[in-house]
């Protein structure tokens, strides 16, 4: 494995993203992993919102003209997720917590693929909503600040063990 | 730099002291927490002007209005969170240029908000039903919205690449 990791490393992409000064490389593709996360799980949380019960004078079938948008971001945040992992295989594929958040990713995407199902099924008036609607937002809304917490605390772990303190996991 | 009095008072306050006792595990959390202000914001906001600006057209623009709150709620939670942040290190965040820029977008952020339920453009906002198209003025006020919060969260995720030569 390791030496898998270190061809990546030495890649000649890996080092422009890892080494570069150019704005164009860590920092960009860092904030459209940001951006992408706010209309993802922005998006995701609004449309769990609505299935829960507020916002109900929202038609689920227009609502459902969101899902493009959702899609786009994720498929924003795979790109920039690879690169991201391109740069940095080591630190992450050797965090316990990494696995934790593609766990968290395969069920975000079957939650949303399942949601979306929901929205373009529709409401028929007086019937209540296609089967489980709201424990799958209820799951929906805790999956995406798993998701944001597993994020963020992955930049951070690697440099406590780097201080000798023990990864969280 | 030297220290400006100022920045020596958020020095000397209990928050200050606070935040670097507990940086370790304090920091990140309370970063993630200001995504998930963020991603509400962006959800409902930045959705609510996506449909005035022509998507998702099968919805009242006063329906999805209902949603709002949730943006104001993770507006709130992020304007406490970062002067969390700037008490922690006042200094990072003062001396920084895209700090400074997001600290500007949000006064026209601002402005823009309060153009909206200040003037007519509520009540025609809100006449919008499902299948119609927002009046211009909307528009106009959704469009500088979105690219606001965009643009803000561009300016939040850059500010530790202008972080100032020096550090407290």
């Amino acid at each position: 494995m390791d030496t898998i990791f270190a061809f990546i490393e030495e890649s000649a992409l890996s080092e422009w993203i890892r080494g570069s000064d150019s704005l164009l490389a860590f920092p960009t593709i860092i904030t459209l992993h940001a951006l992408g996360l706010g209309f993802l799980a922005g998006g995701g949380t609004a449309i769990d919102l609505r299935l829960l019960g507020f916002a109900p004078a929202i038609p689920l079938k227009a609502l459902a003209r969101f899902l493009p948008v959702v899609w786009l971001a994720f498929a924003v945040n795979a790109v920039s997720g690879t690169l991201l992992l391109i740069a940095y295989p080591t630190k992450a594929f050797t965090n316990p917590l990494f696995y934790v958040k593609l766990g968290l990713i395969a069920l975000a995407l079957f939650l949303v693929h399942r949601i979306g199902t929901i929205l373009r099924i529709g409401e028929v008036e007086g019937r209540p909503l296609a089967g489980g609607a709201k424990p799958l937002a209820v799951l929906s809304l805790i999956t995406w600040v798993s998701l944001i917490l597993a994020g963020r605390f992955l930049a951070y772990t690697h440099r406590w063990e780097l201080l000798g303190v023990p990864a969280i996991l | 730099m030297e220290i400006a009095p100022w920045e020596a008072f958020i020095r000397s306050t209990a928050l200050h002291a606070f935040v670097r006792d507990h940086e370790p595990w304090l920091w990140p959390l309370m970063q993630a927490l200001h995504y998930v202000g963020a991603s509400l914001l962006i959800g409902t906001v930045g959705l609510f002007d996506l449909r005035a600006l022509g998507l998702a057209r099968g919805i009242a623009l006063s329906a999805f209005h209902r949603l709002i709150p949730f943006g104001i709620a993770g507006y709130a939670l992020n304007l406490a969170l970062g002067i969390v942040f700037f008490f922690g290190h006042p200094d990072q965040y003062f001396y920084n240029n895209a700090f400074r820029l997001k600290m500007s977008l949000m006064a026209v952020a601002g402005i823009n908000v309060a153009l909206f339920y200040a003037s007519s453009a509520f009540a025609k906002a809100k006449a919008v039903a499902p299948g119609a198209d927002a009046p211009r003025r909307v528009k106009v006020i959704a469009g500088i919205s979105l690219a606001m919060w965009v643009a803000i969260l561009i300016c939040g995720r850059l500010i530790t690449f202008f972080r100032p030569p020096f550090f407290h």
